[in-house]
């Protein structure tokens, strides 16, 4: 799973273009939106598309990110349960 | 009209206020420089397309020198132009999806598939409330151009305007030529054709 966290931050800080931060300074627990990393909603769709190109995973409702963007427990954690390469 | 400070901004160089700025870098690194060196933030700036990157540096450039720099106001607008819209993004955004086994749609480069864009990220940035408008001509044509900014000073609210040209091909070629225009001001230069054109072969 530790494998899965840092792989997913490296994705994160690629997709978004966070220039000036590792994988290091993002915090397993810190939120990804508001505070933390300060992401918005294009952010929010970059994350979904993510997802579905690294992973195959193709959120059905996009409400439901709200419940898979928390942090990078959280999206680390329905990686592991719902990937599909 | 009168004007207080100009920008030429090139691959090759930067040059304010007709010094020429010192970067040891070229081309989209040069942007990236100017970006850490003289602005550094506003991290949005790496999310940006390659023709608001160029406009972006550009105008923070430009009001560099402005003392005090005017912030949240409706009295400032933004009138640019160029010949290819926002061509350099729609071609980033057409990689995504050209083909049936990688089409993955970037929402992030989507947003950027229109030029008025930037004139909405230098509204942001500065607060501004006033007009904005990117319009795209079919070559440089300084003529039209200056007759858009006067227009623009007929509305009475409208006394200054971040003005010129943008115009971007890819991420390593942009042409720009700002220049902050006043309706009218003590101790500024002439603003004219003539002026913008001699800026412009700096």
């Amino acid at each position: 799973m530790e494998d899965l966290k840092t792989e997913i931050k490296e994705k994160v800080i690629e997709a978004l273009k966070l220039a000036d931060i590792t994988p290091s300074d993002i915090d397993d627990e810190a939120p990804l939106f508001g505070e933390g990393l300060g992401l918005d909603s294009i952010d929010a769709l970059e994350l979904m598309l993510l997802l579905e190109k690294n992973y195959g995973i193709r959120l059905a409702n996009p409400a439901e990110g709200k419940k898979v963007f928390v942090n990078v427990n959280t999206m680390a954690q329905y990686v592991a349960d719902n990937r599909t390469r | 009209m009168k004007y207080s400070s100009s920008v030429r901004v090139t691959p090759s160089g930067i040059v304010l206020n007709e010094k020429r700025l010192a970067f040891a870098s070229s081309g989209e690194d040069l942007l990236v420089e100017a970006y850490r060196k003289q602005i550094g933030d506003w991290p949005k700036f790496f999310k940006m397309d390659p023709l608001s990157k160029a406009g972006f540096v550009s105008s923070e450039l430009l009001l560099s020198s402005e003392e005090p720099r005017k912030h949240d106001c409706e009295d400032r607008a933004v009138i640019l132009y160029n010949r290819s819209g926002s061509l350099a993004d729609d071609r980033i955004y057409e990689g995504t999806i050209r083909s049936k086994e990688e089409f993955y749609p970037s929402p992030a480069v989507f947003v950027y598939t229109l030029p008025n864009i930037l004139t909405g990220e230098i509204a942001i940035r500065n607060k501004y409330y006033g007009e904005t408008s990117f319009s795209v001509l079919e070559e440089f044509d300084p003529t039209t151009m200056i007759h858009g900014l006067e227009s623009a000073f007929l509305d009475p609210m409208t006394a200054s305007a971040i003005f010129g040209w943008v115009e971007c091909g890819s991420e390593d070629d942009f042409d720009v030529c700002l220049f902050l225009v006043h309706k009218e001001g003590e101790g500024l230069k002439d603003f004219d054709e003539k002026e913008f054109l001699r800026i412009w072969k700096i």
